[in-house]
């Protein structure tokens, strides 16, 4: 890690950190205060305002209430270098920007059918006002619901949970912050071939609050961080462009995952690859055989898997927006997804996933559970009012909503590849291909709204030829169906080369809400895949 | 939703922290209400207000911090600005800064509709019950969304600028599909005003459009094909196209309007006369701000002119590089089209695909703008003038540029949306050799 020994010469180091975190009035602050590990129980000041908009649904005849008050905090720091208009000089821009979003969402039962308000006002008067309007919308929906909201059942937990980091991301000063990045963005630019470079660090934290009628009160905290670097290169004379970039995974820790990513020391191996990528020959198309690297492979993990086994578009729910699946409830426990080295779990508790956490949206203690057991699948991802629909009767804990003015409904657990035996290594998986290519990194990424057809780009490529991995390709896609492709996965490397990746940006629903989700895989082997030469 | 007085107070009480010699406070406030349905009945549904409050702060020496707040309280605004300072006091010069601008004359925009910026669910529930009997009726299954939303957004700054404007939006969307799903239908309605949703006619199109389809479907093989684009699709095109006239990509051999050896476009008649492609923030059926991102007053703009390259985006700071005004930007996007109706465009196509909207399309490469996408909700074969058999969907990879190149007529304009790129003006097209690159079984 970089230390900096720039200090500005106005505000020190300690000015900002009493900015940032120090005492305050603000109400949010109160509410939720600094992280606190060791504090067992919700804070006191947050139940007695969760009462008032249990008390007042229950009064106007909603039979279930749930109310959840959030602070959400983000900052983004980071630089970027690239040519002024006369193409000599480098013009360095640095962004800091720091975001903070508060307020509560009412959730009823009224008459059998759902209700939501929200507003950012965190006041015992509005939390009244908008209980009482979240009871107006179920009764007033009412007259049109399909069928009466059925809760799968759930134990009533008082609990408080932090998820595990070693340093708070957001006490570290920004100036460390933007000096990581500079380094970063200039060693990638020291090239003066490289055209530009770009280097950002997202910090998350998440505050929550959730209680519910049926006893439950819960306050959790979440934090993340995720840096990453990408380099730019043109080549005016053939009017092409190409990047290449250090795709380091987004994690639920702190500081410390930053650290270990040591962004500075891969700057110089992305500078060269990008200028090898701008170089390298296009692909011949035609049918290969894939080793799929962790950073690459999560992707097709997330798009193919992850959606496909959401329980809500198997039924229908998301079919105006986001599809339904291939993956229909008939096919529960006997349809052959993938080849019997395929095992795939959701998960909720996994170390460093974006989506884990110990509670959902519903309130319910979230859990590990198989998707796809040697191929076949077995499982959707659930929530408490659809586990009913295909005859489970506990829900899975995958309710969540992306803001506090978000309807929660159901999201993606992290979903994550079971490695392959011990022995197996990423050569041991090249060396069996005679004509294929190694792909490493995400790029252009799209499938259907059932996802059965898919295709997918990257961010680097690599030939093989018998068995040897050789120089770089460009312009590849592959496209692939589903049960096709995982059918085809004749190789998986073992544990110790399991990676979790994973994207802030995960969007679904309608008004659309955008989540963040980890996928952890080892590289593995697909045979025959169909690759495209793209423009 | 603030008012004009409201937000002018909120925005002066921010300012008046500010202790650097720049500040810019940019307010949004919005309210909405809506309804989601799927499986026949109604599922989620709500009403929400939301509200941001973001602080830019800039010392003498050019360096900026951002903090965005949406607790509004006195105490909030206060440690709001400080926090933006003390970010900017940190950072390090921004060398592409440009000074703040003084007070600005921003023009009048009509898109808010009262009634929209006050209806609730009861004026929303009989759209939706007409979209339901709708699917009953054909024995469908419908999903859908009706929502509207109000807003008012304020932006002021420590030199004087200040300007306020509200807009209302609503939209319908439904989907329906046969019982075993072997079929799907898909309508969409948009407005500034909830008045112009129609419930009743969103569901007997998209309900038209899944029977239409629910026969055998012909799977051709994949291939390029003269294609019919509904507005709902050329509107996603014209969403990437537009994003992609920024000057400084163009000039420094990243877009499509970068020539191969150096050198831009600009100027060149690279599409036919008939394609005019431009911003128009006065259009009245879109929602706009008075201002555009470098907060100069928004104003009307063509990015083609009758077939010619005329305009790339500049904004401020490469504008006063290249010794060029600065633009608007490429928001409220209108292709212009022709007289002709969509029947006139399947009468003229001896064989075709007419093709209702797209799904999940992505980038390949910026110098062409090749992109990939799927069909979705309704792909029907052409054949010597009348839409004959239902096809499947198809996943493509294709240029917006090269669509609008082989464009050969276009209807009247209307205001569409379809899945990736907000709403825009658009007609529905014909256009010859559109690459269909492999068959999806998606339904």
């Amino acid at each position: 890690m970089t230390k900096t020994s720039w200090m500005p010469p106005v505000v020190t180091r300690r000015a900002f950190l009493s900015t940032a975190t120090g005492g305050s009035v603000l109400l949010a602050n109160r509410l939720f205060g600094a992280p606190d590990a060791s504090a067992a129980k919700p804070n006191p000041a947050l139940e007695k305002l969760a009462e008032v908009a249990l008390a007042e649904a229950r009064k106007q005849g909603a039979t279930y209430c749930d109310i959840r008050i959030a602070r959400y905090r983000q900052q983004f720091s980071g630089y970027r270098l690239s040519p002024e208009r006369d193409g000599k000089k480098t013009d360095e821009v640095p962004f800091v920007t720091d975001q903070q979003n508060f307020g509560f969402g009412v959730r009823v039962i009224a008459n059998g059918q759902w209700g939501f308000a929200a507003s950012p006002l965190v006041t015992a008067a509005e939390i009244a006002r908008i209980a009482r309007e979240a009871v107006v919308v179920a009764k007033a929906n009412s007259v049109l619901q399909a069928s009466p909201v059925q809760l799968a059942p759930t134990k009533a937990y008082t609990d408080r949970w932090t998820s595990s980091f070693e340093k708070d991301p957001f006490a570290v000063a920004v100036d460390e912050k933007l000096e990581l990045m500079h380094n970063a963005t200039s060693i990638i630019k020291k090239d003066p071939k490289v055209f530009a470079a770009f280097g950002f660090l997202a910090l998350r934290a998440e505050d929550k609050y959730f209680a519910s009628s049926e006893g439950s009160s819960i306050q959790q905290y979440v934090v993340q961080v995720w840096p990453a670097l990408q380099a730019t290169a043109v080549d005016t004379q053939k009017n092409i462009s190409r990047t290449r970039s250090y795709q380091t995974p987004p994690v639920t820790a702190g500081w410390e995952a930053v650290a270990k990513a040591n962004v500075g020391e891969n700057a110089p191996r992305i500078r060269e690859e990008v200028l090898e990528h701008l170089a390298a020959p296009p692909v011949t198309p035609g049918k290969k055989d894939l080793v799929l690297l962790p950073s690459h492979l999560y992707l097709t993990i997330h798009e193919s898997i992850g959606h496909s086994t959401e329980l809500d578009r198997a039924l229908g729910y998301e079919a105006n927006f986001a599809g339904t699946s291939f993956l229909t409830p008939d096919k529960m426990g006997k349809f052959q997804v993938g080849s019997e080295l395929i095992d795939i779990f959701g998960d909720r508790t996994n170390e460093g996933g974006l989506a884990t956490v110990k509670y959902d949206d519903d309130g319910v203690l979230t859990t590990k559970f198989p998707i796809i057991e040697k191929g076949i699948f077995k499982h959707y991802q659930t929530i408490r009012d659809q586990a009913h629909l295909v005859g489970e009767t506990e829900s899975r804990g995958c309710c969540y909503a992306d803001s506090w003015s978000s309807v929660p409904f159901q999201r993606m657990p992290n979903v994550w590849l079971a490695p392959g035996p011990r022995d197996v290594t990423p050569n041991d998986l090249i060396a069996g291909v005679d004509d294929g290519i190694l792909i490493e990194g995400e790029g252009s990424y799209s499938i259907d709204q059932q996802r059965y057809n898919f295709q997918f780009g990257g961010d680097a490529f690599w030939e093989i030829k018998g068995g040897k991995k050789r120089g770089m390709l460009s312009r590849v896609a592959y496209q692939s169906k589903t049960a096709d492709f995982w059918r085809a996965c004749d190789g998986i490397a073992g544990a110790s080369y399991w990676q979790q990746f994973g994207s802030f940006f995960d969007g679904k629903g309608e008004p659309e809400q955008i989540n963040a989700i980890s996928h952890g895989c080892s590289p593995s082997r697909f045979r025959q895949v169909n690759v495209l030469l793209t423009d | 939703m603030f008012s004009q007085q409201e937000a002018k107070n909120l925005i002066d009480k921010a300012i008046g922290y500010a202790k650097l010699p720049g500040c810019q406070i940019d307010l949004n406030s919005s309210e909405d209400v809506f309804i989601r349905f799927a499986n026949n009945g109604i599922t989620t549904s709500g009403y929400r207000v939301t509200q941001s409050l973001s602080i830019s702060s800039v010392t003498d020496d050019k360096r900026h911090g951002n903090a965005v707040v949406n607790e509004l309280t006195d105490e909030s605004l206060k440690r709001g600005v400080e926090q933006a300072e003390t970010l900017a006091r940190i950072s390090k010069t921004d060398p592409e800064d440009m000074p703040a601008l003084g007070p600005q004359k921003y023009p009048v925009l009509s898109n808010f509709d009262s009634f929209t910026g006050s209806a609730r669910g009861d004026a929303m529930i009989p759209h939706v019950k007409a979209v339901l009997d709708s699917a009953r009726q054909s024995q469908l299954t419908a999903a859908g969304f009706i929502q509207r939303s109000a807003t008012a957004v304020a932006v002021g700054n420590k030199a004087g600028l200040f300007g306020y404007h509200t807009y209302t939006d609503s939209s319908l969307t439904n989907t329906m599909r046969t019982p075993g799903g072997a079929s799907s239908g898909w309508a969409s309605q948009t407005s500034v005003s909830l008045k112009d949703v129609n419930g009743e006619a969103a569901g007997r199109i998209s309900a038209e459009k899944c029977l239409r389809g629910a026969g055998a479907r012909k799977k051709l093989d994949p291939g390029k094909y003269t294609v019919i684009l509904e507005p709902a699709a050329v509107s996603d095109l014209v969403g990437y196209l537009g994003g992609s006239f920024g000057a400084r990509d163009a000039e420094q051999g990243q877009s499509f309007l970068s020539k191969q050896g150096g050198g831009t476009h600009l100027g060149e008649k690279m599409f036919p006369e008939y394609i005019t492609l431009r911003s128009d923030p006065f259009n009245t059926t879109l929602a706009a701000t008075p201002w555009g991102p470098s907060l100069l007053p928004n104003e009307r703009m063509a990015w083609i002119d009758k077939g010619v390259v005329k305009n790339f985006d500049y904004d401020r700071y490469w504008a006063s590089k290249a010794g060029k005004d600065p633009t608007p930007g490429t928001d409220n996007l209108v292709l212009d089209g022709q007289d002709y109706t969509l029947d006139d465009l399947i009468k003229s196509t001896d064989k075709g695909l007419l093709i209702t909207r797209f799904w999940y399309i992505r980038v390949l490469q910026p110098q062409t703008l090749q992109v990939t996408g799927l069909t979705r909700d309704g792909v029907f074969l052409i054949e010597k003038g009348k839409v004959t058999d239902p096809v499947t969907n198809y996943r493509w990879n294709e240029s917006p540029v090269r669509v609008l190149q082989n464009t050969k007529k276009l209807t009247r304009p209307v205001r569409s949306q379809g899945a990736e790129a907000g709403s825009s003006i658009v007609p529905a097209i014909v256009a010859t050799e559109f690459n269909l690159a492999s068959v999806s079984d998606a339904v």
